[in-house]
């Protein structure tokens, strides 16, 4: 209350620098700046200068071309403040790296540091065209990545924002169940005393202490079972925000691309292109090294079954013959028995340490 | 070269390709292990007369003074077979398998019978005639072939076939321990129908319709037609280009029926090899000129100086395969059948009755159904690469005799045991 009084105190004499009409004379005046100079001033004065398209800034020494849809009213007090958070604001828009892009969390701190160093910067007017000329380009550069940021940002906020709508609406359902539920116990102990009471005066007086328990008894049940029907509510609720949870959870997004400017992120592991599929592995079926295979060769005999519509007829083709004979006759022609049998057996006498076992269970020795 | 890998997957590769060195251990493994078995087996069995082991009708008579002798044979070492002799005498018998399919009406193809052939041959190399007679084992192994080979005859019309009075049972007893000798492996792959594809290809060159070879892009059909009419002149003239390959096809068609059979061939050499071998010895200059086109350069001339040779990668294969198929069209060359020479054939009289006296009277009983019980023991035998059916079959008769004795001897004399007990004891 101290505080709000001596704002109001304090904006008893505020005067607008240009037109210096005071709060006094004027309750409702409202001040706007803008962020090119931050010079301040009224809402009146804006609209008389500016309506009729950008203008000069009209605090003396300032001539900064302003345009009237820039001017919004003051956060901050303070107007150094009210520039740095801008400044922020518009930096970290645009260098708006997330940690999980980074190959280490020293990457992201190296990351933090440059930008406060960049907002620094232009807080304190030190290599404003440089600081700026790097911004620009990276925004230029990492358009892509800096859309793909904000979006996630926006859902994050967007979903935070609803997570708390509902915790608020369950909370509030909450209460109200709570509430109905007293309302309820509340309504079936007067009913069940006045069954009692009805009942005590209905009967004869030996039954009453024994009427008196049974009343007691059935309160009790029903208690004991709203009890349980609460339980099970509240089980159904719990799984269900659950599984609400897991929903919320599940969008994720990939990874940006590296950039000039910043160190350390992480690179983008985009998976190979899947190659065409070879079902022979390699092998070219009909390929051969010895000879190339014709259409047909000239046998005399062999013409006759070409020629034969029997032979056709029944799926034969002589191009089968062909081929098999002409494989078989290569077949093994550079297989040097000689070298290779022996290379083999060699082989053979270092391996048997795991077929060993087998030969002897094989003897039976 | 795609081909050679296509070889290499073949069993025949993987399971019977050998070095010269190590086909004869192998041999003299089996054979040591054979005679060792047919001694012992010999020794334990008094009453095993070889008298009993009928001799097969095809071998050479062994003299009547065999029966005389028995009782000092027992006492002093068995004389047994050396595995050069096994292998005089498995190649006798694979001759035999040649006219034995020639008996029939239709002969039988040459490819069955190079089949029947190779399955003697392969089923020799872990078990030795000692124990099994080839008599019995080749029959079977022709059968077995004629339905490898899809060439299809009943039992019945087969064992009509075979000279004597042979039945359809005694043919196929034998069948499970032939597959067991052969590891279940029936793919022989055989040179003919190469040779019948380079025969192909070579028309081809000489109707000038030959494309390049892959690796030789520069060849053109008219220039390979120039060069095969330019090539020297052939042993025999001849009035034409086809005239010649005709001829040389025949030539080199005969070899491979009988000289590469006979031979291990088929153990140290790839098909494709053996054919280019026996066409090497059937028209020299035609076989040159035809592996030139097929690996660039004349393929005599190692000692080359040209640099480009040297880098060509076929060079190499070329020097290789040169020494190779020269060392193959000799074994090739060195082959003479048996029945043409009269010493070869005194020889192999003196093996016959050699074996008659130290065949294994027990090798006899192996019948189908005791060979099926060794077929699981054989097939782990034959996973782990190691051939073991010559000791694995002593090692399961002497088991059944153990057992046999053991039964004796516990339940006494009567061997389908003692006296049901008759009575229950009452409570």
């Amino acid at each position: 209350m101290a505080s709000k009084d001596d704002l109001d105190h304090r904006d008893e004499d505020e005067v607008c620098p240009v037109c210096k009409s005071s709060r006094y004379l004027n309750p409702n005046m409202r001040f706007l700046i803008n962020p090119e100079c931050y010079h301040k001033m009224c809402e009146s004065c804006v609209d008389r200068i500016f309506s009729s398209g950008p203008s000069n800034c009209p605090v003396a020494g300032c001539r900064k071309t302003l345009r009237k849809n820039k001017f919004r009213a003051q956060t901050f007090e303070d107007i150094g403040v009210e520039r740095e958070v801008d400044i922020r604001r518009r930096v970290m828009h645009i260098l708006n790296r997330r940690e999980e892009e980074f190959d280490s969390k020293r990457a992201y701190d190296d990351f933090l540091e440059q930008r406060e160093e960049m907002i620094a910067n232009l807080v304190s007017r030190i290599d404003v065209a440089k600081t700026e000329a790097q911004l620009q380009k990276y925004a230029s550069e990492n358009m892509q990545s800096i859309r793909t940021n904000q979006a996630l940002e926006e859902q994050e906020a967007s979903s935070f924002q609803a997570r708390m709508t509902q915790e608020q609406e369950e909370a509030r359902l909450r209460r109200q169940l709570a509430r109905e539920q007293l309302e309820n116990e509340r309504r079936e102990i007067q009913a069940s005393r006045e069954d009692m009471l009805n009942r005590l005066a209905a009967g004869s007086s030996a039954d009453a202490a024994a009427i008196a328990r049974e009343g007691h008894k059935v309160l009790l049940k029903k208690s004991s079972a709203r009890r349980s029907e609460e339980d099970r509510i509240r089980q159904k609720q719990a799984a269900l925000r659950s599984e609400m949870k897991r929903g919320a959870g599940a969008g994720e997004l990939a990874g940006p691309s590296d950039s000039g400017l910043i160190k350390g992120l992480r690179k983008i592991k985009t998976p190979e292109p899947e190659k065409p599929y070879d079902p022979f592995m390699g092998y070219v079926p009909e390929k051969r090294d010895y000879y190339t295979l014709q259409s047909s060769y000239p046998s005399t005999y062999l013409d006759r079954i070409r020629n034969d519509t029997r032979m056709a007829a029944g799926g034969y083709d002589l191009k089968e013959y062909y081929s098999r004979t002409m494989l078989e006759a290569f077949a093994g022609l550079g297989c040097f028995i000689g070298e290779e049998v022996s290379r083999r057996d060699a082989g053979a006498e270092v391996k048997p340490a795991a077929t060993a076992g087998a030969a002897m269970a094989a003897g039976g020795e | 070269m795609i081909e050679d890998d296509i070889y290499r997957t073949s069993s025949q590769f993987r399971l019977w390709s050998y070095t010269e060195a190590s086909l004869k251990e192998l041999r003299a493994k089996t054979n040591a292990i054979a005679s060792e078995r047919a001694r012992t087996a010999i020794r334990r069995a008094p009453s095993a007369q070889p008298s009993a082991t009928s001799s097969a009708a095809g071998t050479p008579q062994p003299g009547s003074d065999g029966e005389t002798k028995k009782t000092e044979e027992k006492a002093k070492e068995i004389d047994c077979l050396t595995p050069e002799e096994e292998l005089v005498f498995v190649r006798y018998y694979c001759e035999k398998t040649l006219e034995l399919g020639e008996t029939y009406k239709p002969p039988l193809p040459t490819m069955v019978r190079a089949t029947a052939i190779q399955y003697l041959r392969r089923f020799y190399l872990t078990n030795s005639p000692m124990t099994h007679h080839p008599k019995s084992i080749m029959a079977c192994a022709l059968f077995l072939a004629t339905k490898t080979d899809n060439y299809y005859m009943s039992l019945r019309q087969f064992a009509e076939g075979i000279p004597g009075n042979t039945t359809a049972e005694e043919v196929i007893s034998p069948e499970f321990l032939i597959m067991q000798g052969l590891r279940f492996t029936f793919d022989v792959r055989h040179p003919f129908r190469g040779l019948e594809g380079g025969i192909m290809e070579l028309s081809a060159i000489a109707q000038g319709q030959a494309p390049p070879a892959p690796h030789l892009p520069n060849q053109s059909p008219q220039q390979l037609l120039q060069q095969i009419q330019s090539i020297a002149p052939p042993p025999v003239a001849c009035s034409s280009i086809a005239d010649r390959i005709a001829r040389a096809h025949g030539t080199t068609r005969e070899t491979l029926k009988s000289a590469a059979q006979m031979t291990d061939a088929y153990f140290l050499y790839t098909p494709s090899q053996i054919w280019l071998s026996a066409f090497l010895l059937a028209d020299r200059p035609l076989a040159e000129f035809y592996l030139d086109t097929k690996l660039g350069g004349p393929l005599t001339q190692t000692t080359s100086t040209d640099q480009s040779d040297l880098q060509n990668p076929l060079y190499e294969l070329r020097v290789k395969l040169l020494n190779v198929l020269t060392e193959c069209s000799a074994l090739l060359n060195s082959y003479t059948p048996l029945s043409s020479d009269p010493d070869q054939m005194k020889g192999l009289k003196r093996i016959a009755k050699k074996l008659f006296y130290c065949q294994n009277p027990e090798g006899k009983g192996t019948k189908r159904d005791s060979a099926q019980s060794q077929a699981v023991a054989a097939a782990a035998a034959t996973d782990s690469g190691q051939v073991t059916s010559e000791s694995e079959s002593e090692r399961l008769a002497k088991k059944r005799k153990l057992e046999l004795e053991q039964k004796l001897k516990t339940n006494g004399s009567d061997i389908f045991g003692p006296e049901l007990a008759t009575g229950r004891p009452k409570e």
